[in-house]
């Protein structure tokens, strides 16, 4: 009889349960679809079911060969000509190998190979997925498999030895009562305990950052080199977050901050639907020395703002950080800057984390002559920013409306801005209701759009009035969470805003959609903020954990200064006397009481005594002194008989002594504090009585 | 130096510790974190699993059990009592490994023994040669939690031991002879046919017992003792000088066997031969010292020759002589 049909439900509850955190995982990873993980799951099922069916004789051998050759010949298929990566490929194996052992478990080592395959689902899944999810799944994983684990050593232990009944024994009546299982527990905590130890000391050596399937992010429509009116009305309304940007330093309050905005791609080229990027001058910029790279220079107006930035993949490999990038510290090689501040970083399918610090823009009411001036533009460029397309003669003459009296282009800019975002409305219905161009429907017919057609609207009226503009496409700010001081970039929050270059000013940003008041009407629950928080600090402290981490926090250690770590205080922290003195009487009890047993030999409470017990030979030390000394071949007994002779005062205290000696010594006993505490009297007395 | 614990992976320990050096390597080469946790997770498990096979073997104290005759040939059944000191903590799972080759089973399997709690196991074994031999002894060792590792303890319970010839039924021959030797009667109370003492009866006595006469003189049930009989006190004279070790392990295991016979009847035996002289007793501390000096007896050592007065001379009448050849 094999030790399944000696009945080991408990294994195999746990192996099944393991298999299902394995699949579950998968799903988190999107390895497997829904439907795929349902499927899966109905076949773990269904092994359950045919194990007991197989038993009584309800399944016959052959027809479980046949559905295994025809889903061998399935998945030698799928290998071949389906799958569309080898780690799919890998994991439809894996699949396919735990359900025929699965089906096919005769023995206990079965159970612990489909363990095992469970275990390569959960490495697979790791090299697909960030998701949170993934340490909850870790922690099912840590739990069921040490459990499995404990369960299958002792199964096959007593299986090892013949006795069958064995697992009983040690597991006991109730599976998830029993003391084996408290014990798994206890192991899994502190497994998990030291995993999350070992995770943060094991040095990342690694430099690759790709994992070994890059997790694809939609193509998110705006963050392309081309982008046609309206496009970004297909990702406004996903409420999924893709970036968080948190802020290190807290010498600023962020929500605080002016023009705070995530800059993206620039565009400089309208053709009447689509913005594209022209005819950009791009740069390739290594890393300097200190590991990070410079981007710009400071113009020394406005503040300067450090930020850390997690950017989930969305299918673009430009880089968003608040306008105007200084610094930027990426785990690249290399970074490609064009002319119009657009950055990007050759791993767009990726995840990314980097820390950028920006200087700030300042207002855009704010008085122009304070205005930092900036490059002035050749006229190539100015020609390139002013190019416009076939246009309807209604759009000049409303910018030439609108901007009627204005001293400078400054002015005429602000009141274009301020003309769009007030007569103009915004919506995501972006329904095309006439035959005309679409900026042109949108100013004159429809009078309401996204923030694409406001930022192409204001970018086009500027260029008529001789204004060099470029609209830029990026995030808006984001809602902030107070429960991780960072800000939650949605898709929905993606933006686009325009660029105008003034002479003696440089390119000030306006931003003409008056969309920033319609979003601010409903946030997220408290809850919500407060997961989204966990999830930051999981994608912070464990996704993104890198050396640089490493080595900041031993540096913050070494010198206790790390406030998040509350260890700051101890470097000027001097003890008072009265805690000093006060660990000192604490302590000093406590040592006496290891030195006492180390001292071999001393009687500890509610252990047996092996060896002469410490109150016997005081006592014979205090004898000695007396010149009563037991000779080499007398007994405890006799001894003692001797010394009441010798010293009749000594007699019954000795008598009590040698008692307990012989209980202590050779019978093994466990003295009691009472017994002890009479021991101690005894021994007193003899010290005390002096001849 | 023997170390105090020996740690050997198992199968499956190999598996675990490749898939770490795997896993570890492809954490390094794609930089991928979750990859380095699910190493840290691997290694915990082999640090858990070094700690909870240690909190297992930690404070168990094997006390042996040795039986007192140990014949050549014939099994004996060896003891250990395995006793949990620890205060709190369950040991589990603990496998104590008899080391020698000849124990049956080749070990036993405890699966749990709780906080001061013990359990006695036993085995078989047998020694093919009398003598003066060292027990193998015994092993704990321990697989759990995960069954990864195997940690073994030091070696425990090796005594010497002294290993009799084997003894066998006397044979119909030998019997005959120690009949035509004679019997003898004891001073101690048996069932022979002489009178050893006159008593009161007691409740359960024979009544065929009661000596009428006594009893009527005495006005009370008197009942008779009888002294029980025996043979004859015995010299066993090994003679031959042992060349031939058959013969020689046989002639001894004929002596022991004939000791063995001897003293369970009563008889007083004394040993003689080459290097050899333990002079006549009875009972079973006497019979050991006979089995120990056939068990010792080399013939190869040099001996001092012990003179063996011939049975007149040794003035301790009655004493019969078995001369039992070496070869």
């Amino acid at each position: 009889m094999t030790a399944l049909a000696a009945g080991l439900p408990g294994l195999r509850l746990v192996t099944h349960l393991l298999v299902t955190a394995g699949v579950a995982s998968l799903l988190v990873a999107k390895l497997i679809g829904p439907v795929g993980a349902l499927v899966v799951g109905f076949a773990v099922l269904l092994s359950w079911w045919h194990e007991g069916a197989r038993r009584r004789g309800a399944v016959s051998p052959r027809l479980e060969w046949a559905l295994v050759g025809v889903a061998a010949v399935a998945i030698c298929l799928d290998l071949v000509y389906l799958t569309s990566s080898p780690l799919d490929a890998m994991v439809h194996l894996l699949l396919f190998l735990m359900l025929v052992r699965l089906f096919r478990c005769r023995r206990r080592r079965d159970l612990r190979d489909v363990g095992f395959l469970s275990f390569f689902l959960l490495i697979a899944a790791s090299s697909a997925t960030f998701s949170i999810g993934f340490l909850v799944l870790f922690v099912a994983f840590l739990v069921l498999g040490t459990w499995m684990l404990m369960l299958h050593h002792i199964a096959g232990e007593a299986e090892r030895s013949g006795a069958i009944a064995a697992p009983t024994l040690a597991v006991g009546p109730g599976l998830l009562r029993s003391a084996l299982f408290r014990v798994s527990l206890g192991a899994a905590l502190a497994t998990f305990v030291i995993s999350g130890a070992l995770f943060f000391v094991i040095p990342r050596v690694g430099q690759a950052m790709l994992p070994f399937r890059a997790q694809l992010g939609r193509m998110v429509t705006g963050f392309s080199d081309r982008v046609e009116l309206g496009a970004f009305g297909e990702i406004e309304t996903d409420k999924t977050v893709v970036m968080r940007v948190y802020f290190p330093q807290e010498t600023l309050e962020p929500t605080e901050l002016p023009n705070l905005r995530w800059r993206g791609i620039v565009f400089d080229r309208f053709d009447g639907r689509t913005w594209a990027v022209g005819r950009p001058d791009r740069v390739l910029v290594r890393r300097g020395a200190p590991g990070d790279f410079q981007v710009a220079a400071p113009r020394g107006h406005g503040p300067v703002v450090r930020h850390e930035i997690f950017l989930d993949p969305v299918g673009t490999d430009i880089v968003f950080a608040a306008p105007r990038l200084l610094r930027l510290e990426l785990p690249a090689g290399v970074v490609t800057i064009d002319d119009m501040g657009s950055v990007s970083v050759p791993l767009g399918n990726a995840r990314q984390h980097y820390v950028a610090d920006s200087e700030l823009e300042l207002p855009s009411g704010l008085d122009p002559v304070s205005r930092p001036a900036g490059r002035r533009l050749s006229p190539s460029d100015r020609a390139r920013f002013l190019e416009l397309p076939p246009l309807s003669p209604r759009i000049p003459q409303l910018a030439q409306q609108v901007t009627a009296g204005s001293r400078d282009p400054y002015e005429a800019a602000l009141r274009l801005t301020q003309h769009l975002s007030t007569k103009y409305s915004y919506t995501l219905a972006l329904k095309r209701e006439t035959t005309l161009e679409p900026l042109e429907e949108f100013l004159f017919v429809r009078r309401s759009g996204n923030c694409e057609y406001f930022a192409a609207a204001l970018a086009v009226m500027l260029r008529t009035l001789d204004v060099p503009t470029r609209v830029v496409s990026g995030f808006q700010r984001g809602e902030w969470n107070p429960y991780g001081r960072y800000f939650m970039v949605r898709l929905s929050d993606a933006h686009a805003w325009v660029e105008a270059y003034f002479e003696g000013i440089g390119w000030v940003t306006l931003d003409p959609s008056p969309r920033m008041e319609a979003s601010m009407a409903a946030g997220p629950s408290a809850l919500a903020l407060y997961l989204d928080a966990a999830r930051m600090r999981w994608y912070r402290y464990v996704i993104n954990w890198s050396l640089h981490d490493q080595l900041v926090v031993a540096q913050r250690v070494r010198h206790a200064g790390d406030p998040r770590l509350g260890l700051a205080w101890l470097r000027d922290w001097r003890p008072p006397t009265w805690l000093l003195g006060a660990v000192g009487l604490i302590a000093a009890p406590l040592a006496g009481w290891w030195l006492r047993r180390l001292v071999r030999g001393g009687p500890v409470r509610g252990r047996p005594v092996a060896r002469l017990p410490r109150f016997y030979a005081r006592a014979l030390r205090a004898l000695a002194r007396r010149g009563l000394a037991p000779e080499p071949a007398e007994t405890a007994r006799q001894f003692c008989a001797r010394a009441a002779t010798a010293a009749p005062g000594c007699g019954e205290p000795l008598a009590r002594l040698t008692t307990q000696y012989e209980r202590a010594r050779f019978g093994a006993a466990t003295l009691s504090p009472a017994e002890l505490a009479e021991l101690e009297r005894c021994v007193s007395l003899l010290e005390q009585r002096r001849p | 130096m023997r170390p105090r614990r020996t740690i050997w992976p198992t199968r499956d320990g190999w598996w675990c510790l490749f898939v770490v050096t795997a896993l570890g390597v492809a954490a390094i080469n794609t930089g991928n974190n979750l990859l380095y946790l699910l190493v840290s997770l691997l290694l915990s498990l082999i640090i858990m699993s070094g700690i909870l096979s240690e909190q297992s073997m930690r404070g168990l104290r094997l006390r042996e059990l040795v039986p007192e005759d140990l014949h050549a040939g014939q099994p004996a059944l060896f003891g250990t009592t395995i006793t949990n000191r620890k205060r709190w903590l369950t040991s589990y799972s603990v496998t104590v490994q008899m080391l020698s080759p000849r124990a049956t089973p080749p070990f036993i399997y405890v699966s749990r023994l709780a906080a001061g709690a013990d359990r006695l196991v036993t085995w078989q074994e047998t020694f093919p040669r009398r003598g003066r031999h060292r027990l193998a002894g015994v092993r704990v060792t321990t697989r759990f939690p995960f069954g990864f590792f195997v940690k073994a303890g030091r070696p425990l319970l090796r005594p010497e031991v002294i290993v009799f010839p084997r003894v066998t039924p006397v044979g119909p021959d030998a019997l005959r002879e120690l009949d035509a030797l004679g019997t003898a009667t004891t001073r101690r109370r048996g069932r022979g046919a002489h009178l050893y003492n006159l008593r009161g009866y007691r409740a359960g006595d024979d009544p065929r017992l009661i000596h009428w006469r006594s009893t009527a003189k005495t006005q009370a049930l008197m009942v008779r003792e009888t002294e029980a009989e025996t043979t004859e006190d015995t010299r066993l004279v090994l003679v031959g000088a042992g060349r031939d070790p058959q013969a020689l392990e046989a002639g001894l295991a004929h002596a022991a066997s004939l000791a063995t016979h001897l003293v369970r009847l009563g008889a007083g035996v004394e040993l003689a031969g080459p290097g050899v002289a333990i002079g006549v007793g009875r009972g079973p501390a006497h019979l050991r010292r006979v089995l120990t000096a056939l068990a010792l007896y080399d013939p190869g050592v040099p001996q001092a020759v012990t003179a063996i007065l011939p049975l007149e001379e040794t003035g301790r009448m009655p004493l019969r002589e078995i001369r039992v050849g070496l070869g």
